[in-house]
């Protein structure tokens, strides 16, 4: 305890920087590992929570399964009542509207699954069937009567606040026949059911509700209440069976939760890939702390050396540098996991803009905390046995040694072999793929370990060679004393192999971030770009009619108008399994007018594609579904249209973002005819060049914006924010990036003024005999440069590699096929900020070498 | 019975593909309250053989007891425990650790050792005394003279009461005045604590506080002077060396 009290302790406080910047790859590492598995474990829960309160009693739902999206007879009802088992089976019908009084709103919310204005849910129910399904909890007033024809509404008393509707107001709503009248009779909590829609929710009566919206004897849906309120997954699923069969396939039986599946698929998709980034960044911080550790040792090998001689053991030395390393990895955590619950809640955030879904407060499970910690103090651990282990080896006899004269071990003499055989084993992982796909993801991060450590056994005995190549550049620059100083780099290897590391490691950071930023940047902008194409997006929340297109398109300025429909279709994959995919219906003619597909590969002729498409019976399929299930233009796709399943031909492969990349596009007609769908989600207006965009928004927003309830909003506003997330996201690699050149250049800066120190003596001889100040700094710069050059040079091979892998990695999260940039002002920025920094970091250790004093330092040991 | 001795020892290295002798058959004995000064030109051996009387380093052959243990026969860890309850060290350039204190830097030793320093107030009181830096006990090595932190390095070598201390060119980075005082402390350290002091060094002035000199040259003892009392040492010492730099060249 003393010892590590006056050693260790004061050990740290002496090198106090240092041990906070090696300390920061753990934090980093163990913040990114935590906060990961924070925000997915919260949003996984508040998900399901939210289905789980929001369906109430009712363990399986039954939709209709044809594809058109229409309700069904409520004939059904007396068939499910007569199936034992089924408790209750409670019908809904389900429509979203606004208020109509409601001003025109240029405010859309975007989010993973597309754009949408908002918007009130409302659900026709049963009240009698509906309150034994869920439990609503009424916060004023009374639920709804038993007359189902009543025109009565329960609100969300957040929701009615926000509008400023009180209890028994008379309500105007937006139906298929104009604004219609309901009266406020209760207010429920936003709780349970009260989280529908995030809380923009109602319930009216089921036959107000059918109605007003022009559904005579339909539903949507009905959800059943089983006989046993606590069923085991076997009953479940034989019940599930049971409906299924008595009602046949034209309807589909699932369970409530299912609804999530989508998002609980996208959320693992996430984690995967955050994982990896995670283990990446503890891997570099493995490397940073090996790094930091052999750096303290070399300095302290004197140290060491004559704690040796007064009688320390190998152990004891061993367990110095080892407690030293335990102690950094305890607080490198514990800030970690401190960050890390600070970072779960910005991600949260995030995730829930991303969802458009509101997420509960972050949840950090005890467990959590406990793995990361341990984690990131074993890693540290890990990373600082090899220095400790050579600390130990230190013979007493080198503190009685004159300095500089350290012998150098195996692994600065042989290591080089090592060195080869690991880059040579990354490199053919990794260019090879002898693995199956998800192996090979996971080797991923070794491979990243492998690199540097190859890379940096490489340095010691290379390190003559890049002194003689670059010899004539440095005497040009600093002239002779320059290649003098550019030589001491071979004096003590060991330093300048750690030095060159650190900086590799920096310079290969910002290779990574940058090329793997832009290469992901540039292929969402030019979808983004193409997803929102035309000046203008129009949406609403209630129903958009065809026949807008043509009114639309009459407003002076405008170009064209394109519209828009996405609706889910199932699909048998190739494997014969049914698969629930987004189609994208779009009017080809106007599509083509105002943006483009962004094609991928150059297998086909947009310009026939396009024409094959709008011929009917085809369909564009993207990136993600080709990749996935090896589809090619010229085989076929099997849709399930309302007249069963039909082939499909793949008229081409398309990058498209939308749904996570599960998605085909196809014509309007063939919507109509297939599917008939004759309504739109949104429309994309471009206006006639020369007019300005904002004038046309204002021209159709007065003709039209109140009649239609539109919400109207510029293309380039929805852009502009899209890349501002975008950009906000990636900022954060760009700082770890940072943290890394500076830790390397905290190397630089050691190891100039170590060697400056050692070689006092020597610089007082070289002024004795004639060399000026201003030679000496140069000398100094000098070796500073070489060894800038030798650590861009090789980070800049590392970075490109491992922007490689991590590339996969983003591509693996997120399913997207993209094209890899290594971007050219990312080399070059890395090659310069190598550079500049060593000669920086030499300003110091210059000046002091120049202001040696001449007698004192040939006195001088 | 010697509290030192070395018999036959020889130690070889190897310079590239030359063998080295650096010893050649030393026999060495140091009796408990002796202090020696072993002297010679450079490259006689005078450092290997110190190294190896500390268990610093092993010999090629021979053998040394110290304190009645053979070093031959130890482990690497018994050799460390010998030496760290049996050996002090005084180098050259001190060796202080920078973060601690004098009195922490004299108290390291039985630190190490894990035992209570509390228990040594009484010793490193006398020790201060001795090497007059009772001022001084809390400034670290950076604030202090090169003279006084070469005599935190003496109280930290004398800290466990060791058998034997042994000095390496203790006065080798230091003014002739300082070098004069140190000399003057270890060898009131023999006279007032009974301490055996070994002192390589290759200053006469130095070697004259010795009781008995040894002179190596090649790797052999080549003579020993035993010099009374108020001889004019210094000056016979450096006509020796002299002549045997001389022969040398």
């Amino acid at each position: 305890m003393r010892l590590f009290r006056l050693l260790t302790l004061r050990s740290m406080r002496a090198r106090s920087l240092r041990f906070l910047l090696s300390a920061f790859g753990i934090i980093l590492g163990v913040a990114g590992m935590l906060s990961i598995q924070a925000t997915n474990q919260t949003a996984l829960d508040s998900i399901l929570n939210l289905f789980q309160s929001t369906s109430g009693r009712a363990k399986l739902v039954m939709t209709s399964s044809s594809a058109d999206q229409s309700g069904f007879s409520d004939n059904i009802l007396i068939k499910m009542q007569s199936i034992s088992g089924v408790l209750i089976a409670d019908p809904l019908v389900i429509e979203t509207t606004d208020l109509a009084d409601k001003a025109s709103s240029n405010q859309i919310n975007i989010s993973f699954f597309g754009a949408s204005g908002g918007g009130l849910l409302l659900h026709g129910v049963v009240p009698t069937l509906e309150t034994q399904t869920r439990g609503y909890k009424l916060t004023a007033g009374r639920f709804l009567s038993n007359d189902l024809k009543a025109r009565e509404i329960v609100l969300v008393e957040n929701y009615a606040k926000d509008e400023k509707i009180k209890l028994n107001d008379l309500i105007k709503i937006i139906t298929p026949n104009g604004s219609k009248e309901l009266k406020v009779v209760g207010l429920m909590a936003r709780d349970g059911p009260g989280k529908t829609n995030n809380g923009s929710f109602g319930v009216i009566p089921l036959e107000t509700a059918q109605g007003l919206f022009n559904r005579a004897d339909e539903i949507d849906q009905v959800d059943i209440v089983p006989s046993n309120p606590n069923p085991s997954t076997a009953e479940l699923a034989q019940l599930r069976a049971a409906v299924q069969q008595k009602i046949g396939d034209n309807y589909a039986v699932t369970y409530p939760s299912g609804q999530g599946e989508r998002m609980t698929q996208m959320l693992q998709n996430y984690q995967i890939g955050l994982n990896f980034m995670s283990g990446i960044a503890l891997f570099v911080g493995a490397f940073l702390i090996y790094n930091a550790f052999a750096m303290t040792v070399v300095e302290r090998t004197r140290e060491f050396g004559m704690l040796r001689t007064i009688g320390m053991t190998r152990r004891q030395v061993i367990s110095q540098v080892l407690v030293e390393a335990g102690f950094l990895g305890i607080i490198g955590s514990a800030l970690g996991v401190g960050l890390g619950i600070f970072l779960a809640r910005g991600l949260t955030d995030l995730m829930s803009t991303m969802m458009n879904q509101e997420l509960g407060a972050v949840i950090v499970s005890p467990s959590d905390i406990t793995v990361s910690m341990s984690i990131g103090i074993g890693v540290t651990f890990l990373a600082a046995l090899l220095p400790a282990i050579q600390a130990g080896r230190i013979s007493p006899i080198e503190a009685l040694r004159v300095r500089g004269k350290s012998k150098e071990g195996w692994l600065i003499q042989y290591g080089w072999i090592l060195g080869i055989i690991l880059l040579g084993g990354s490199i053919y992982l990794l260019i090879a793929n002898p693995f199956p796909y998800d192996v090979q993801f996971r080797l991923g991060s070794l491979t990243v370990f492998g690199l540097f450590s190859g890379a940096t056994l490489l340095i010691p005995v290379t390190v003559g060679v890049w002194e003689i190549i670059s010899r004539p550049v440095i005497k040009l620059i600093y002239g002779s004393s320059g290649s003098l100083g550019s030589r001491n780099v071979q004096r003590s290897r060991l330093r300048t192999t750690l030095t060159v590391a650190a900086l590799m490691v920096g310079v290969a950071m910002v290779i990574m971030v940058r090329g793997m930023t832009e290469s992901f940047a540039a292929d969402l902008r030019t979808w983004i770009q193409a997803y929102l194409g035309g000046d203008i997006y129009v949406t609403s929340t209630v129903r958009l009619r065809s026949d807008l297109q043509y009114r639309l398109k009459s407003v002076p300025g405008v170009y064209e108008v394109a519209p828009l429909r996405y609706f889910n279709v199932d699909w048998k994959t190739p494997a014969g399994e049914k698969e629930t995919i987004n189609f994208m219906a779009i009017d080809v003619a106007a599509y083509s007018h105002v943006t483009n597909f962004v094609f991928s590969g150059d297998q086909v002729d947009p310009k026939q594609a396009l024409e094959r498409l709008k011929a009917g019976r085809a369909v564009f399929v993207s990136t993600v579904l080709a990749d996935r299930y090896n589809l090619a233009p010229g085989g076929t796709i099997s849709l399930q249209t309302r007249r069963g399943y039909e082939n499909f031909d793949i008229a081409g492969v398309v990058v498209d973002f939308y749904n996570q990349g599960l998605v085909v596009q196809g014509s309007w007609d063939d919507m109509q005819r297939y599917f008939d769908i004759r309504d739109a989600n949104a429309l994309l207006v471009k206006a006639d060049s020369g007019v300005q965009a904002s004038d046309v928004r204002n021209s159709i927003d007065s003709l039209y914006g109140v009649r239609y309830h539109l919400t109207l909003i510029s293309n380039q506003a929805i852009r502009d924010q899209v890349f501002k997330l975008m950009d906000q996201a990636f900022r954060m690699f760009d700082v770890t990036a940072l943290i890394s050149i500076v830790v390397g250049s905290l190397g630089v800066i050691n190891t100039l003024t170590m060697s400056v120190i050692e070689r006092t003596r020597e610089i007082g001889m070289l002024r004795a005999i004639g060399t000026t100040r201003g030679q000496i700094v140069k000398m100094v710069l000098a070796e500073a440069m070489l060894m800038g050059v030798i650590g861009g040079i090789l980070g800049l091979a590392t970075g490109i590699v491992l922007a490689r892998i991590l590339f996969i990695g983003m591509t693996t999260m997120s399913g997207y096929r993209m094209t890899f940039i290594l971007p050219a002002s990312g080399v070059i920025t890395s090659l310069v900020i190598a550079l500049v920094v060593s000669q920086l970091a030499a300003i110091a250790p210059a000046r002091r070498a120049a202001s040696v004093r001449i007698l004192e330092a040939v006195h001088y040991e | 019975m010697p509290v030192l001795e070395a018999h036959e020892i020889s130690k070889q290295y190897k310079l590239g593909q030359h063998k080295v002798n650096a010893l050649d058959g030393v026999n060495f004995q140091v009796e408990k309250g002796e202090f020696v000064a072993i002297m010679g030109p450079s490259g006689s051996g005078k450092s290997t053989l110190l190294h190896l009387l500390g268990g610093l380093d092993s010999p090629s052959s021979g053998n040394i007891t110290l304190a009645e243990q053979s070093l031959a026969k130890l482990s690497e860890r018994k050799s460390t425990l010998v030496r760290r309850h049996n050996v002090g060290f005084v180098f050259q350039f001190f060796n202080l650790l920078p973060t601690l204190t004098a009195e922490e830097n004299i108290l390291l030793p039985v630190i190490i050792d894990g035992k209570n320093p509390r228990k040594y107030a009484e010793r490193l009181k006398d020790l201060l005394t001795l090497v007059g830096l009772n001022d001084r006990r809390t400034h670290k090595p950076d604030q202090l003279s090169g003279g006084e932190q070469q005599r935190v390095a003496i109280a930290r070598a004398l800290i466990t009461e060791p058998a034997i201390l042994l000095a390496d060119e203790p006065t080798g980075n230091l003014d002739t005045k300082t070098g004069t005082a140190i000399m003057e402390l270890l060898r009131r350290s023999c006279d007032e604590f009974h301490q055996t002091v070994i002192v390589v060094t290759h200053d006469p002035k130095a070697a004259a506080y010795a009781n008995r000199i040894t002179f190596l040259r090649d790797g052999n003892i080549v003579e020993e002077l035993h010099p009374r009392k108020g001889e004019a040492l210094a000056e016979r010492l450096r006509s020796i060396m002299s002549t045997m730099e001389r022969l040398e060249a």
